[in-house]
């Protein structure tokens, strides 16, 4: 089965950051969406912390990227048969999210 | 994928209080801005991971870790711009050692210390509940400016205000020594009595906040009643009042959110379980010869509750409080609470005369509650227009908006009777 890379960008603003108690009623319903789709989540997906190292051109910097208007905060592994499928499961993440989903090019 | 693990009701919310308040205690209250930056941060990412990997096995330690690595970097990159900039320099040398050295110690009643210092005399008193609300209670801007009923921007300032007086002072989270604490402890209570007051005051059914506040406010006097500074007469009873008004929420409302009269409240759906807590705090009141307005108001709470139908009320006991009350801590809004238990000794006459015995000046015009009262004293003496008035009068001054219906409801029957012009039970 095709698998898939969603990774979850989110905006630098830090009024479009969620307060605790909505935190609260998001993670309920990210609950909900892993159990939903537990047979399509692969192990391996992760969050990222917010500061990296950025290399370009031989020159390193260091994050956070204060230019950048968004940022990866996370990234998943899914199975699914195809696009359609996958976007259908990406669809019912809770929040309001940018997900960028790409079809991995080495499945067997 | 294992099973998803749930988290525990407003996780995210006492985390966030709880964060900040250990982490001021490390990099200083001075650093309010950066801590709860941090750890606003710490809880993003924990949203962000759990969300794919599942919530770890204790995610109180995960973020508590995660939050401690943000601030040790976040300090450590001050570090660097202080080398790169001598007056920044000068500044860090008045500087906390670095943060590991304190974060050895695990999490105490830091907490609790940040209510004290936050209750600090040069802090405004309505900037203190904002920022309580803000820091330790994990809420938003928005959220607390819908529990308080006010702007986001007044809120936005409140907290300010507090915060800058508290930079200022450059006060120490490791002060103040006991007897300083035991002084400011008067500030404390009131601060989680308006709280507690704020949630209570208008039943908003479409604000959920509001029952929260009431929660949070319990749960800082229940931590301070662990606490041997805050094991007092007077935070028992403090805890004994909101026990014995938290038992009674639930019936002072319809399913649709309408004001229940205490009259007509269904003792049954009373939380039981609150009314003995309420209970145990009330005897524990009572150690030592301290008579504070908690202790009475909360003598007033329990002879509502005491009763086991309206018939049965201690008018008197009832009436007693509010002279008692009105005498540690003068306020038209007893006098008016007063005038009600009077109206139900001697009849709604004796209530009126009681209202009109208050000096003009002293009348809380702008306060519905007065008027609402007024009408309802009116209009069980089948003076109706008198009646239509004052709730006109209470209705202007209303912004809830089951408070307003509840006026409209009365008002409705205040026109219905008049229209038959029939008689009226002039019973009290």
């Amino acid at each position: 089965m095709p698998k898939f890379l969603f990774i979850f960008r989110h905006s630098t603003a830090p009024q479009s950051r969620p307060s605790p108690e909505e935190m609260q009623v998001l993670a309920g319903q990210w609950y909900a969406w892993m159990q939903k789709f537990s047979a399509s989540i692969l192990p391996g997906g992760d969050g990222l912390k917010p500061s990296g190292r950025l290399l370009k051109g031989g020159i390193v910097s260091d994050g956070p990227y204060v230019e950048a208007k968004e940022f990866v905060a996370s990234f998943t592994l899914i199975q699914a048969d195809n696009y359609d499928a996958a976007v259908a499961i990406a669809r019912e993440c809770p929040g309001d999210n940018v997900i960028e989903i790409r079809e991995l090019g080495g499945y067997a | 994928m294992k099973e998803p693990r749930a988290l525990v009701e407003h996780f995210f919310r006492h985390e966030f209080g709880r964060l900040v308040a250990v982490l001021t205690r490390s990099l200083g209250v001075r650093r309010l801005d950066l801590v709860e930056d941090v750890v606003q941060t710490a809880l993003v990412q924990a949203l962000e991971t759990w969300s794919r990997r599942g919530i770890p096995e204790d995610p109180g330690g995960w973020l508590y870790r995660t939050a401690r690595n943000l601030a040790i970097d976040a300090w450590r990159r001050e570090q660097t711009h202080a080398k790169a900039l001598p007056h920044l320099a000068e500044e860090a040398e008045r500087e906390t050692p670095p943060p590991e050295a304190h974060f050895a110690d695990e999490i105490g009643d830091e907490p609790l210390r940040l209510l004290f210092v936050s209750c600090h005399e040069a802090v405004p008193a309505e900037s203190r509940v904002a920022f309580a609300l803000r820091t330790l209670c994990g809420f938003s801007t928005a959220e607390i400016a819908r529990g308080l009923l006010t702007t986001e921007v007044n809120v936005q300032k409140r907290i300010e205000r507090a915060r800058d007086r508290l930079r200022d002072l450059d006060v120490d989270f490791e002060a103040p020594a006991a007897p300083q604490l035991r002084a400011r402890l008067d500030g404390v209570l009131s601060v989680i009595y308006l709280l507690f007051s704020q949630g209570c005051h208008a039943t908003h059914a479409d604000v959920p906040i509001r029952r929260d506040l009431c929660d949070e406010a319990r749960r800082l006097a229940r931590m301070l009643a662990g606490h041997p500074v805050g094991d007092v007469p007077a935070v028992h009873a403090l805890l004994a009042l909101m026990c014995f008004h938290a038992a009674r929420f639930d019936a002072r409302l319809t399913l649709d959110g309408g004001i229940v009269l205490f009259e007509q409240q269904d003792r049954s759906t009373w939380k039981w379980s609150d009314v003995r807590e309420g209970m145990a705090w009330l005897a524990r009141s009572a150690a030592g010869d301290e008579l504070t307005r908690y202790h009475v108001e909360a003598g007033i709470a329990w002879e509502h509750c005491r009763a086991p139908t309206f018939a049965d009320t201690d008018w008197h006991r009832i009436a007693e409080g509010y002279d008692a009350l009105d005498r540690i801590a003068p306020s038209p809004i007893h006098a008016l609470n007063r005038a009600v238990a009077e109206a139900y000794l001697h009849g709604p006459q004796a209530g009126l005369d009681r209202l009109a015995a208050v000096v003009p000046e002293n009348v809380p015009a702008r306060y519905p509650g007065w008027h609402a009262v007024k009408g309802e004293l009116h209009f069980r003496l089948g003076q109706h227009s008198a009646a239509e008035r004052a709730w006109q009068e209470a209705l202007r001054w209303t912004s809830a908006s089951t408070d307003q219906e509840f006026l409209r409801r009365r008002l409705a029957d205040c026109r219905r009777v008049e229209s038959l012009d029939s008689p009226v039970s002039l019973d009290p």
